[in-house]
């Protein structure tokens, strides 16, 4: 079975990330990530990334990922509320 | 007519294009279903939607068109929008309403 914490490495070996946080149940999966990589991308170009960086793992083991996508400083914004 | 031809002209001859996971009135997944009661609650009343478990090519064709590996997928005047995460957002944000009123 699908682990999150196997998702969670996954997406932090291959993304520069200042936090990747995943639970999830095997099949279904909720994932925040903050990344510096994300600035200057729209919301389709972030999930993107880390669709890119889960690779082939999307087509054959991860039947949904639900992500949040922030930059560090939406990240310090959210916080801060 | 390839794949990708047939997605492009579904995409585009139909102003608003739900790729999904059953049909709207028996959506086969959660997020299928929730990406249709949000178009529903924005007024969309003439959505176009693919049932991917009967369309296998389309299933495969249309993770390539947009690069991007799941479904749903909303497309609005010919651009993908996102999943059912994006549509979520910007339906909370006010941004899909505005979209759709072009």
């Amino acid at each position: 079975m699908v682990t999150a914490e196997s998702i969670q490495t996954h997406i932090e070996t291959a993304m520069q990330c200042e936090l990747v946080q995943v639970e999830g149940d095997g099949h279904h999966f909720n994932a925040i990530i903050v990344s510096a990589e994300f600035q200057g991308k729209n919301m389709v170009q972030q999930h993107q990334l880390v669709y890119r960086a889960l690779g082939d793992r999307m087509k054959e083991e991860i039947h949904a990922i639900s992500m949040k996508t922030l930059t560090p400083e939406q990240w310090k914004d959210v916080n801060h509320r | 007519m390839d794949t990708q031809e047939t997605i492009k002209q579904q995409v585009t001859t139909n102003q608003v294009v739900l790729y999904m996971k059953g049909t709207p009135e028996f959506p086969q997944c959660g997020f299928s279903a929730n990406a249709v009661k949000i178009l529903s609650l924005c007024g969309v009343d003439n959505l176009f939607t693919v049932d991917v478990l009967t369309n296998p090519e389309i299933r495969q064709g249309i993770k390539e068109y947009s690069n991007w590996p799941t479904i749903p997928q909303l497309y609005i005047n010919g651009e993908f929008i996102g999943g059912s995460d994006i549509i979520t957002e910007m339906n909370q944000s006010g941004e899909l309403l505005k979209l759709l009123q072009k």
